[in-house]
């Protein structure tokens, strides 16, 4: 009944024995101990869950992970660069753009797709890149903030 | 909770069909899962195997042809119609749906297929596709067949697509010329599902003269995807007016079907289908007259 | 200059990093060797006898290592307002009755979440259902179900304010108006649901992990009902996923983890479902709103009559202290001279109702303020005059009930009033309401009996200058790791790097009650300065020694330097007067301790902050769809002790306060909520969410560290009322309740119109 499950996490490759039902969220938090992508609902709509899958943000509650077979998924543990930590996850700590943190790791993903598709996302564009995205303590504003801040160039890295 | 399968990835069509015709009633094809899992999570679908064709990759494509018209591979996440440049340009109203359904996260993974055949009557497409007079594709083993996308869906969440069969490719005609579409849904969240949805195609004869052929489709007021007949009658073949368009809306409310459910009572839906026909009539025809 | 180094300045969380880099492991990410999972069984009924529970079939099943019922516990029943038995009314695992869809009836552990769920379906239980009645005003009558027994016509709890003559006042009155108006539910919905991992060892002794704003009461209530002692208990606070007043009860996670993992000396984690999240936690609760209220031509108003029924749901919770609150905030921010509040919470057969940030006062808010708009266009008074003309001041008493010392209501008014009028004229269909609002930080009332201060700290400065804060105040994403932290560090004149905070650990932290009723700040913040202080004092007596000057009044730290007040450069190096005091005490440990207890400050709280908010809507009068276009919210919580955290909690608080105004709501039907899940509850996404201006009013609260109080539950108590104004602004219809739902404006929109042909 298992099937084999070949994917790549944070750079690092996997090879894994899953029943097939195992959603992609299960193989990255109860297989390989990556507890920093959550689970807030079981509707597919609050977006704690969402991961980088193939450079596309998804909400990896709502994906099998036999259907991630041979993908490349990033979560917010492989965000830092080692001890360097990525200029959205700055400006968040700057702009207090989380509070009890729970939505954080699919906010943090939802706008680094966002930055990565498009460098220069208008106001509008913003939030309409986070909207999948529900969070209950900040009211949303402080993050748009943040994630305006790095749209202006405000983290980047001295040369 | 979700029930063990058996697991199947067909790699191409072929292969998927073949799997589907084995399998029957035993099975469920799985494409983006964005509304399936939800119900397998929750006991409400549990097949004994489940045929993922998220890697049909044959299936996935947007091809436009100046005689043919638009061809969406029904494996085509949303997200890539909501980005197509020649769907923006030619068949915008098309991706203005795809920008305000569900979320970024469901578009990337969700498929316009999978889309509309799991048949939420509030679903977002189909209205659109009703409108835009595509018609859809359907594939077995025993060969293929099309049918107008207003056909597609029979009841909630049930579709016309028999044993084995699968659905393959939407196709959109080319537009004619001072044709202006355009689609809106009321809610009361930005992205949310459609309390009531309206789509409207108008075709003028020139561009600013009598309206030639009309199109409205309403979502979320039926059990299906429907188009509003009588109302088109009020349009087609006259110079659309805002009187007209007021009264095109009375009328269409008036074939709505829609439910009572906690979210609006039938009366406030009829009302949504009311002022939405007449606003999204009026959207159409200015871009019919820019077009 | 500020004359602070810390308090005051922007500054990243403590507990940032680990958040934002995925480190942070909640309860939901616990994972221990040997757990095992729960699930509860709940009553699929609104009201029943339990005839039988059969768990046969579901022992067999392999995989199941536990199941528990009501029969396994000691029997007792719990309740929060322990001090009065009555009260105390909810057993968690039934024994003989289920009031209510969700209530648990048995919790099963096993090895994993699939096999604990599919041993729930294989549990028989019969039930003998009862009659069931879900509307408090039809549960009050004579021929009523009774939920309880000893509560006659459901009655769970009175409440009665009164000062002055209220009827005498009303005779004296220019003119009075009667309205009634109704108060929604809502949910929580914090992101991390409720969950607890416990693990009872061979010692006798219990743990649990648990997402918490109080490990403090979990640790009793849990003492209560396990038959424990208390002090074999020891609950753990990790990162908490929200609370916002949901998560300072004993829960069904909570206890049914303890009891399970007793029975088998395993650690057994649950954690609820949101669908069980929506149905089976507390909720707020649901008011229905009498009022009269009276006025003179020049809009003083003489006199407030308010009457207000609660739906209760099947449990009391918290409930008491929202129909206390309830009552007395609908005195605020106003100075009555005459005022009557009679509260009656009465049970149903639905989800228990109990406290949600606000607590009884976004109902109050919403309710007195759209009367107060009401009652100035009556007399043809500007909303924001006939505010400003009955606000309360500075070093006002509310008559024999609370003493208000700072109050900056007078200059929020002022500071808004100005806003409004610089945005000149509005667009169509646009209109802007205010809404003035007065909350407390924190409540004197012991009803949970517990002996220890309200709030306690220790503070434990390390031979390298490091600094250890122990407290039982809880993080659950409000702050106060961090706010506390940096009062710490004011005090102790280090940098907040310096500080490192423990806290909500009832093995190594002193107690705190937790925090909700807005608390921590002040009366934790309170607790932490006196033993930053103390342990200060240790520190600058071996300073004074070493100097030979005269102790108290002469030294101070400030940026790690120990010098004399008056002439700075007269000093040491605050880490080399650490080690040599360390070494001239032989080496004893520099501790310092502090608590705060707020008796003796008046009879309500020991300080209120006050805010006056104006919404900006755009109503689209063809189908009722309100827009939230604006908010703009002058408030003042005395110092300002961490800016970012009090930006984050105006602009969350309106996206709750908000959602209760237009679009959160749990209808039900026979007692079961349609709408449990994020899917069909509503929710303001970032799309939905208006523009925010913050206008801070500077005032300070003698009673307050460093002059601060509460921020954060206060500003969700105005925001509902300033919608409703501003709907009536934008297109004249008055909504009397709540939320304000399109189809509600919009059948307002056509009867208005039917009036005025």
């Amino acid at each position: 009944m298992k099937k084999e499950l070949n994917l790549t996490v944070n750079g690092q490759p996997y090879e894994l024995y899953i029943k097939p039902k195992t959603l992609l969220v299960e193989v990255l938090r109860d297989h390989l101990g990556l507890t920093g992508t959550k689970r807030g609902c079981n509707s597919s709509s609050c977006g704690a869950c969402t991961v980088i899958l193939n450079g596309m943000s998804v909400k990896s509650c709502s994906i099998l992970a036999l259907q991630a077979d041979s993908a490349e998924v990033l979560t917010l543990e492989g965000l830092a660069n080692g001890a360097e930590l990525h200029p959205l996850q700055k400006a968040f700590l700057d702009h207090g753009a989380f509070q009890c943190g729970f939505c954080t790791s699919g906010m943090l993903m939802s706008a680094k797709t966002l930055l990565d598709e498009n460098p220069k996302p208008t106001a509008e564009q913003i939030k309409e890149g986070i909207d999948g995205n529900i969070c209950r303590c900040t009211g949303y504003n402080s993050i748009i903030r943040a994630i305006t801040d790095v749209v202006k160039g405000e983290y980047k890295e001295e040369k | 909770m979700i029930r063990d399968f058996e697991y199947l990835a067909p790699k191409t069509l072929e292969e998927a069909l073949t799997l589907l015709s084995k399998y029957g009633e035993e099975c469920k094809i799985i494409a983006g899962g964005q509304s399936l899992l939800v119900l397998m999570r929750q006991g409400l679908v549990a097949p004994k195997y489940l045929i993922s064709i998220k890697g049909v990759s044959e299936l996935n494509y947007i091809n436009y042809d100046a005689k043919k018209g638009l061809r969406i591979g029904a494996l085509t996440p949303h997200r890539a119609i909501e980005n197509s440049p020649v769907i923006q340009n030619g068949f915008t109203a098309l991706a203005e749906m795809e920008r305000r359904l569900a979320s970024i996260q469901t578009r990337n993974w969700g498929t316009i297929g999978g889309n509309l055949c799991h048949a939420d009557p509030a679903g977002d497409p189909a209205p659109v596709l009703v409108v835009l007079k595509a018609t859809l594709k359907m594939q077995s083993l025993d060969g293929e067949r099309t049918m107008a996308s207003e056909d597609f869906s029979l009841d909630y969440f049930e579709t016309a697509l028999g044993p084995g069969e699968l659905l393959t490719e939407i196709q959109v005609p080319v537009v004619s010329p001072h044709t202006g579409t355009a689609y809106t849904k009321f809610n009361v969240i930005e992205s949310d599902l459609a309390t009531v949805g309206v789509a409207v195609s108008i075709i003028l004869s020139s561009s600013n003269s009598a309206c030639q052929d009309v199109r409205i489709a309403l979502g979320a007021s039926a059990p299906t995807p429907m188009r509003a007949k009588q109302a088109e009658e009020v349009l087609r073949g006259k110079k659309i007016t805002d009187a007209l368009l007021t009264e095109a809306g009375q009328i269409a409310s008036t074939e709505a079907d829609p439910i009572s459910d906690i979210y609006a009572s039938e009366e406030y839906r009829r009302e949504l289908v009311k002022v939405l026909v007449k606003r999204v009539g009026k959207e159409a025809l200015a871009r019919a007259k820019q077009a | 200059m500020s004359k602070y180094s810390v308090i005051g300045t922007r500054v990243r969380r403590v507990d940032g990093p680990e958040k934002v880099t995925g480190n942070a492991k909640y309860t939901f990410d616990m994972v221990l060797p040997n757990m095992l999972y729960g699930k509860i069984l709940r009553s699929p009924h609104p009201h029943a006898r339990i005839l039988n529970i059969d768990t046969s079939q579901a022992e067999k099943l392999i995989g199941v290592k536990a199941i528990v019922t009501g029969k396994d516990t000691l029997g007792r029943k719990q309740g929060i307002w322990r001090r009065f038995s009555e009260l105390c009314d909810e057993e968690i695992l039934c024994r003989a009755k289920v009031r209510y869809i969700g209530d648990p009836v048995a919790a099963v552990a096993a090895v994993d979440e699939d096999t604990a769920e599919e041993a729930l379906d294989l549990i028989e239980v019969e039930y003998e259902p009862l009659p069931a009645v879900f509307d408090p005003m039809e549960a009050i009558k004579e021929e009523a179900p009774q939920l309880h027994e000893g509560a006659e016509l459901n009655i769970n709890v009175t409440r009665h304010i009164e000062w002055g003559d209220v009827d005498e006042a009303f005779r004296q009155c220019d003119h009075i108006r009667e309205d009634q108006f109704k108060c929604s539910s809502q949910a929580h919905v914090c992101m991390e649901t409720h969950d607890a991992v416990a693990s009872f060892d061979y010692n006798g002794k219990l743990t649990v992990w648990t997402s918490t704003q109080s490990s403090y009461y979990i640790q009793r209530l849990l003492t209560d009902m396990l038959g424990l002692r208390e002090s074999d208990i020891r609950v753990i606070k990790p990162p908490t996923g929200g609370g916002f007043g949901s998560k300072f009860e004993l829960d069904s996670a909570q206890f049914c983890a303890s009891v399970l993992s007793m029975k088998l000396c395993q650690p057994v984690k649950i954690v609820l479902s949101r669908e069980e999240e929506f149905t089976a936690t507390k909720r707020r609760t649901p008011m229905y709103y009498s009022v009269k209220l009276g006025a003179k031509k020049d809009g003083t108003l003489l006199a407030k009559e308010v009457r207000v029924i609660t739906e209760g749901g099947a449990y009391t919770g918290m409930g008491a202290t929202a129909l206390y609150l309830t009552g007395f905030f609908s005195s605020f921010p106003y100075k009555y001279p005459n005022y009557r509040y009679d509260g009656y919470r009465v049970y149903t057969n639905t989800a228990p109702t109990s406290a949600m940030r606000g607590f009884g006062a976004p109902q109050s808010t919403f309710v007195g303020e759209s009367q107060i708009d009401m009652i100035a266009e009556d007399l043809g008074i500007d909303p924001i005059e006939i505010r400003r003309k009955n606000g309360m001041t500075p070093n006002y008493e509310v008559p024999g009930q609370a003493y208000i010392q700072s109050c900056g209501l007078h200059q929020c008014l002022d500071k808004l009033e100005e806003q409004i009028k610089e945005q000149g004229k509005l667009p169509a269909n646009h209109g802007i309401g205010v809404s003035a609002y007065g909350f407390m930080s924190g409540g004197i009332f012991n009803w949970f009996d517990t002996p220890y201060a309200f709030s306690s700290a220790i503070v434990k400065i390390n031979i390298d200058g490091k600094v250890d804060l122990f407290t039982g105040a809880c993080e659950i994403g409000q702050g106060s790791d961090t706010t506390l932290s940096m009062i710490c560090a004011e005090e102790l004149g280090v940098r907040l790097e310096d500080i490192r905070i423990y806290a909500g650990d009832t093995g190594i932290c002193p107690v705190d009650l937790g925090a909700w009723g807005s608390r921590e700040t002040l009366m934790n913040g309170n607790a932490v300065k006196m033993a930053a202080a103390d342990a200060k004092r240790q520190l600058l007596e071996f300073a004074a020694a070493k100097l030979g000057a005269n102790i108290v009044y002469d030294l101070e730290i400030k940026d790690q330097w120990i010098h004399l007040t008056d002439r700075p450069e007269r000093g040491f190096s605050y880490f080399d007067i650490v080690k040599e005091a360390i070494r001239g005490r032989d080496g004893e440990v520099i501790m310092g301790r502090g608590h705060y207890t707020p008796h003796r400050k008046g009879m309500i709280s020991p300080a209120y902050s006050f805010g006056v908010q104006a919404v900006e809507v755009e109503v689209d009068t063809e189908t009722g769809r309100v827009k939230l276009v604006n908010v703009t919210t002058a408030h003042e919580s005395g110092t300002v002790i961490n800016p970012v955290g009090i930006e984050g909690q105006l602009e969350g608080a309106i996206m709750m306060a908000g959602g209760y105004g237009f679009c959160e709501d749990q209808p039900m039907d026979g007692g079961k909520i349609l709408n449990p899940s994020i899917a069909d509850y509503k929710l303001i996404r970032s799309l939905d969410m208006p523009k925010t201006k913050i206008l801070p009013i500077d005032t300070y609260e003698p009673e307050g560290p460093f002059g601060a109080k509460e921020a954060g539950e206060g500003l969700t108590n105005p925001t509902a009322g300033a919608i409703g104004n501003a709907v009536y602004k934008a297109v004249g219809v008055r909504i009397t309740d709540l939320p304000i739902t399109p189809e509600k404006v919009l059948r307002a929109l056509k009867k208005k119109q039917k009036q005025n042909k």
